[in-house]
């Protein structure tokens, strides 16, 4: 044990004498994590929705790079050869160094996340989730990363390898290009690489609900991990003159390829877990104890003024929130969305679900149009868009009964028929799949915030 | 005799080369054994063996009645060795690699005796990649000396120095005839192993082809050690 850590200290410092390794264990996640603060510098959240990938790829980095760039270079030069001369067991040597870079890993991660509060990041909703997310991720990454350090026989072969596992899985894997704006192929093709896992596990560990709604994230994580552990064990070689066993790569992969089929056939791939699903609550909880007195609105045309003042705005999510965001009035949006924003406001009149005779579909269809992109979480987009549907809503809806419908809608978020959300192709929205509670759960949101703007205790600026 | 290093029929086979074929010594407490052979006779195969580095196809190793194939770890730990395909990381220095090899060891000599003893006491904060070729050979023999070895295994440890380093390793090899440690050596310098040896195996084509004191060997010769050894391996 002692010689454990005293080789593992060792390794540290050793880390922290190479400057090269400082670069890329430090520096190189901090700039990525500036690169994409100053991309989504208008998140209504900094960098909040991001931290999944940001974490990934610094333990990408630091696993499939950093860690198999220490192995070979010590490899090449002898040190492993002469640490074999030892009379210890050759899992300390493997451990020592690992634990070496869980450390740097960890240390890099925390770094990160302490200049990403700087930005204005909220602290994290599920701390010890985020830890493990980080842990699993950490073992599925450095496993592989100990498969490239077995495979080949010199750094520059790592720099090769590295990109071609490093660069698919930022472009397409999910770690860097989030899923919804990537082609559907795509999304099928990262569900077959662990970064997809990566990122969704932190991501909801920091922003969602938690390590409860990532089980299969965790179990994908944890099986590539022990695939690539025993695969790296396999071909294990203290020297570079043994010929590695190449056939125990087919082990790693290969189980990247059974968690991307296990994915598929659970609809894991269609059931992006990009999308923000947490639950908002029941209309309940935005509306102040009923007087017994007082009875319910028997329909949308018998809600009065006295109803509507029972409406709890307060207890709304914030516009600027996550969840159910608005933008303000004079907020301008970011030139890169206005193409988007006028496909939807020029498709809106012709949108046949924005038509149907009754009233209340009509506005709960036409909310869908806000909702959809605020359960996908897009970006900019969907704090836009609930201004359109607004306008949309006033224009198609006499002024007397909307306050009324949305009242209705709000309250009722379960009734009427939510198929509007398959036919939002015309807005250039992607199809949204998997249970629909979600969707009406904003819808009645945005229903309650639209109201609130019409009977006046939200303003409308 | 106490009986250090004993080899018994070792062989290994790489693909069609018969690396080491039916390879046998033995080697005394107190005695420096030289191993020479022309390249490619089997010399590294016979200590990689020796070493656990490399998995014999069959045959014995003892390291002070160790079975070393059944306990390479026991054995290890008896063993010093300096390999010419070793190296360290470029920022380790001396010192800390001192220590942490000794962290291996339950009764490791103290670094500072070690940097005294081969003069590495002003390059101790140094980086590994500063040092000189000598200062890192040094350093090598210093870190085989870290578990105060009974065995000690030296594949040409002064390869590649200048004269006066070349003396300095062997007079530190002689040291070690003294404290009854057994020194297996190769060597390509026939007048060090002439010097430094007790007794010498010649190896060529895998196989001991013959084992005696230089003085045996040259007389058998009727030349030099070089000679008896071109001799021997069919060269001469």
């Amino acid at each position: 044990m002692g010689a454990l850590l005293h080789l593992t200290l060792l390794s540290l410092k050793l880390n922290f004498r190479n400057r090269m390794a400082i670069l890329y264990g430090y520096l190189f996640p901090l700039i990525f994590l500036v690169a994409f603060w100053a991309i989504y510098r208008n998140d209504p959240v900094p960098l909040a929705l991001h931290v999944g990938q940001l974490l990934t790829v610094t333990i990408l980095g630091g696993a499939c790079f950093g860690l198999p760039t220490t192995i070979v270079s010590e490899r090449e030069r002898g040190v492993w050869r002469r640490y074999r001369l030892l009379p210890a067991r050759g899992w300390v040597f493997v451990v020592s160094i690992l634990a070496a870079r869980a450390v740097l890993l960890l240390t890099a991660g925390l770094l990160q996340l302490a200049l990403a509060f700087a930005f204005g990041m909220p602290v994290p909703t599920h701390p010890f989730d985020l830890l493990l997310a980080f842990a699993a991720t950490a073992a599925a990454f450095l496993a592989f990363g100990m498969v490239i350090a077995m495979l080949v026989d010199n750094v520059p072969a790592v720099q090769a390898l590295g990109q071609c596992i490093f660069l698919p899985m930022l472009m397409i894997g999910g770690a860097a290009v989030r899923l919804e704006s990537l082609p559907r192929w795509a999304q099928h093709a990262s569900a077959f690489f662990p970064g997809r896992y990566a990122v969704e596990a932190l991501q909801l560990s920091a922003t969602g609900a938690g390590l409860s709604g990532a089980g299969f994230d965790l179990l994908a994580l944890l099986l590539i991990a022990v695939a690539g552990g025993v695969a790296a064990a396999a071909m294990f070689r203290w020297d570079k003159a043994l010929t590695p066993r190449r056939g125990w790569l087919l082990l790693a992969l290969g189980m990247w390829a059974v968690v991307g089929v296990m994915a598929e056939a659970r609809g894991r791939v269609a059931l992006s877990a990009v999308q923000d699903t947490r639950d908002v609550g029941t209309a309940k909880d935005y509306v102040l104890p009923p007087k017994p007195a007082v009875a319910a609105p028997a329909s949308w045309r018998e809600v009065t003024d006295a109803d509507m003042q029972k409406i709890a705005f307060d207890r709304l999510p914030p516009d600027e929130g996550i969840v159910s965001p608005v933008s303000r009035g004079d907020e301008t949006p970011d030139p890169a969305i206005l193409p988007q924003l006028d496909r939807i406001r020029d498709a809106l009149p012709g949108w046949a679900p924005g038509t149907v005779s009754d009233p209340v579909q009509r506005a709960r269809n036409l909310l869908a149009i806000a909702a959809v992109p605020d359960i996908l979480q897009m970006e900019q987009v969907e704090r836009f868009v609930p201004r359109l549907v607004f306008a949309r809503l006033q224009a198609v809806i006499p002024p007397r009964d909307l306050p009324k419908i949305l009242y209705w809608i709000a309250l009722h978020p379960d009734a009427g028929s939510d198929a509007a959300i398959h036919r939002l192709g015309v807005f250039g929205l992607p199809d949204i799949s998997g249970p629909t509670m979600p969707v009406r759960g904003r819808i009645m949101l945005y229903a309650f915030k639209l109201l609130g703007r019409l009977a006046g205790p939200l303003p409308n600026n | 005799m106490s009986v250090a290093i004993g080899v018994r029929n070792l062989s290994r086979r790489y693909g069609a080369v018969q690396a080491a074929d039916g390879v046998s010594f033995e080697i005394a407490a107190g005695e420096i054994f030289g191993l020479l052979g022309p390249n490619g006779a089997g010399k590294t195969t016979v200590v990689e063996c020796i070493l656990g580095l490399t998995e014999p196809d069959q045959g014995r190793i003892e390291i002070c009645g160790i079975d070393a194939r059944a306990q390479p770890r026991r054995a290890r730990a008896k063993i010093g060795a300096v390999l010419q395909a070793t190296g360290l990381q470029d920022k380790i220095t001396p010192r800390e690699a001192l220590d942490a090899f000794a962290a291996f060891y339950p009764a490791p000599l103290q670094s500072d005796e070690l940097l005294d003893r081969f003069g590495l006491r002003e390059k101790q904060r140094a980086a590994y990649e500063t040092l000189s070729g000598g200062q890192k050979q040094r350093l090598a023999l210093a870190l085989a000396f870290v578990g105060d070895p009974q065995v000690l295994v030296l594949d040409e440890p002064t390869a590649r120095l200048d004269p006066q380093m070349r003396r300095e390793v062997q007079d530190h090899i002689r040291v070690l005839k003294d404290a009854r440690r057994a020194v297996l050596l190769t060597t390509h310098d026939m007048a060090e192993a002439e010097q430094l040896c007790d007794r010498i195996a010649v190896i060529a084509g895998g196989r001991i082809v013959a084992i005696g004191s230089p003085r045996a060997l040259i007389a058998e010769s009727g030349g030099t050690l070089e000679d008896a050894i071109l001799r021997l391996t069919g060269r001469g």
